[in-house]
């Protein structure tokens, strides 16, 4: 398999595969992007005064 | 909460390993094992669904160890509570995700390769049962406005962990639609050996990659558990100032 024919969508097939991966790496890129907004908002306001 | 800790100088070094081994399974997966016989490229699939569907079913029970140790320390040692807690929900979050990815992936592979999107077969109910538990499980944490809330959310982990044995013996206990178990399931069980270098790094990949994300949410959790603790202390301090 080749860059073209993972990006290929003209099969069903390929489309799925390509969204199963899309999805996997959505699911685990969003979550550890939500884990760091929320370390870094924790981080500047830390404690109120 | 500024001192410097070994999880803290492990993580940079952790995380870029561990993106280094996940780039090289895809490319395992993706670029070098030769297509599956009988579903040809959809197969690939493989590499990213299983290894999410065996983790889905070992972070829940970091949080059922974490739930009751919670219960065993929270009167007599709150700290370690509060840190068995703070693993507790952080495991119940890894756990949503991985489950999840397991019955997207699943759904998507089946409607390519049984022609469904989805059936009720006894693993793919016994996987939509732990994300309904785990979802459960979190929504008592974020709106139960209770001051037992760890107690009650340790004691649903319970509930959650007797899922994952049903979950992974649905396939041995019952034939259906799902699957027969690629590993442990007796001797027409296994997989071709060129799958198996794909297979291997990416289950390492997706491990160390779900160890690194539970321990950042750890400390998140735990640095959350100090803020609040703090401002409490000043609001305290605060109504101790006013002038009677």
């Amino acid at each position: 398999m080749t860059w073209h024919t993972f990006f290929n969508l003209s099969t069903m097939e390929h489309r799925h595969l390509l969204a199963a991966y899309i999805v996997v790496w959505a699911c685990q890129g969003g979550y550890f992007g939500w884990i760091a907004w929320k370390w870094h908002r924790i981080t500047n306001s830390g404690p109120q005064k | 909460m500024s001192r410097p800790s070994t999880l803290r100088t492990l993580a940079w070094p952790w995380l870029i390993g561990t993106l280094a081994v996940l780039v090289f399974a895809f490319r395992q997966a993706i670029f070098v094992v030769p297509a599956d016989a009988a579903q040809g490229d959809v197969g690939r699939i493989f590499y990213y669904h299983v290894p999410s569907a065996m983790l889905s079913l070992v972070f829940p029970y970091i949080n059922f160890l974490a739930g009751v140790a919670y219960l065993f320390w929270r009167r007599s040692d709150p700290l370690k509570a509060l840190a068995a807690d703070a693993l507790a929900v952080a495991a119940a979050e890894v756990t949503i995700v991985y489950v999840t990815i397991c019955l997207v992936t699943g759904m998507i592979w089946g409607r390519a390769s049984w022609g469904i999107w989805w059936a009720w077969d006894p693993r793919l109910t016994a996987e939509l049962l732990l994300w309904l538990l785990y979802a459960a499980y979190l929504a008592v944490r974020r709106f139960s406005a209770s001051g037992q809330t760890p107690t009650i959310a340790a004691v649903l982990s319970v509930f959650a962990a007797i899922d994952v044995p049903i979950n992974y013996m649905s396939i041995r206990w019952w034939r259906t639609q799902h699957p027969a178990p690629v590993f442990g399931g007796g001797p027409d069980a296994g997989m071709d050996p060129s799958m198996m270098p794909a297979f291997v790094w990416n289950i390492i990949g997706w491990t160390l990659w779900g160890a690194f994300i539970l321990f950042f949410r750890y400390a998140l959790e735990q640095r959350r558990q100090f803020v609040e603790e703090e401002n409490a202390l000043k609001a305290i301090e605060a109504s101790l100032e006013i002038p009677q």
